[in-house]
């Protein structure tokens, strides 16, 4: 019955170290540490191993910092550069995009005008401008974004880098 | 009253880090230099490649600084890049330990060193006691010496170390527990002795 004592508190000093104990259950540690000098050498013994944990002291290598650093340095440029270029990218894209929906609007109101023109009737030619010129465009248009990343797989595929 | 004064220390390294500030990750690095040499070592049980695997978590805190949110301590984070890092470089170096089903017995095999230089631990002992725990040190589970340093030297919450490591909090308790058993053997086994 007693070493069971011994053993519950000496599980709830392993979870007091832990840091995962209730306040009843570190109230009750100490009254029984206060009467038992088994379980206190226990703690003492667990206190010494944790304090030695921090009696090693390793080296490295005293050029780490500056190589560190410097890798540091190159790598948040080459994150700028690329972070500009895609700001480059998405204002292309919204450009495009503009200019696409602008010429094709421009194209359906222009279109009907040369309708006689060319002997067919006001639909036709929007048909055929819908077909030829504006489905193409916008889907160059949104496939646009894509590049990149299509670029990107074909150098990696071809053992290209940059 | 300015921005700076009002934030918190993990939201001025948030807001750094979302800049990408060159200056803010030079003080990180000062600070944080040694404690991941030493988690690394602890992780991995050998000195070897320590010193490219912090500089390349260092790469990592830079590239992916936007996903620290800055509303939790800056610790748990930083060694959560550290250990997937470890993680992949052990992966590297091993590949028959992953398809275990037992979680200690794959990261201890995972993370085992294969070169038989001297233990890291018994180089880097300076106190008698730690001479001690170094043999103990070496022979543990890597997890359970991951455990140790994280809650005795880094001196994260239970909670915290869970986030690192990706286990219940149950499990990281009952790492810990074994470790200090662990270590308690080795020093009382060496009082004995004297």
């Amino acid at each position: 019955m007693q070493t069971d004592g011994h053993e519950s508190i000496c599980r709830l000093i392993d979870k007091f170290l832990a840091g995962d104990i209730s306040g009843a259950e570190e109230q009750s540690i100490r009254q029984h540490l206060g009467a038992c000098a088994a379980c206190q050498r226990y703690l003492d013994a667990s206190s010494r191993a944790i304090a030695g944990l921090g009696g090693f002291t390793f080296g490295s290598d005293a050029g780490l910092h500056a190589r560190i650093i410097t890798a540091l340095t190159v790598r948040a440029a080459q994150l700028e550069t690329q972070q500009l270029s895609h700001r480059k990218l998405v204002w292309s894209y919204i450009a495009a995009l503009i200019l696409t929906l602008a010429g094709s609007f421009a194209a359906m109101q222009l279109g009907g005008q040369f309708a006689n023109a060319l002997s067919a009737t006001r639909q036709e030619v929007h048909l055929g401008l819908i077909a030829v010129w504006i489905v193409p465009s916008v889907c160059f248009c949104l496939l646009l974004p894509t590049l990149p990343m299509l670029s990107k797989r074909w150098m990696h595929a071809k053992g290209v880098s940059l | 009253m300015t921005l700076a004064a009002t934030e918190s220390e993990p939201e001025r390294i948030a807001r750094g880090l979302r800049q990408r500030d060159v200056a803010l990750l030079q003080t990180l690095v000062q600070e944080y230099q040694y404690r991941l040499v030493r988690y690394f070592i602890f992780l991995l049980g050998t000195r070897d490649q320590v010193d490219d695997l912090v500089q390349e978590t260092w790469l990592r805190v830079l590239e992916h600084g936007r996903s620290y949110d800055g509303e939790s301590r800056f610790e748990p984070w930083l060694f959560a890049i550290a250990r997937n890092l470890a993680i992949d470089h052990a992966r590297k170096r091993t590949f028959s330990s992953l398809d275990s089903n037992d979680d200690d017995e794959r990261d201890h095999a995972s993370f085992s060193p294969v070169s038989n230089a001297d233990s890291p631990f018994e180089q880097a002992a300076r106190t008698e006691d730690a001479r001690r725990l170094a043999e103990s040190l070496q022979s543990l589970p890597p997890m359970i010496r991951e455990a140790l340093v994280l809650r005795f030297q880094e001196e994260l919450s239970l909670q915290e170390i869970s986030h690192v490591v990706g286990a219940s909090v149950s499990t990281i308790s009952s790492r810990i527990y074994r470790g200090l058993a662990a270590l308690r053997q080795q020093i009382d086994g060496g009082d004995h002795a004297n």
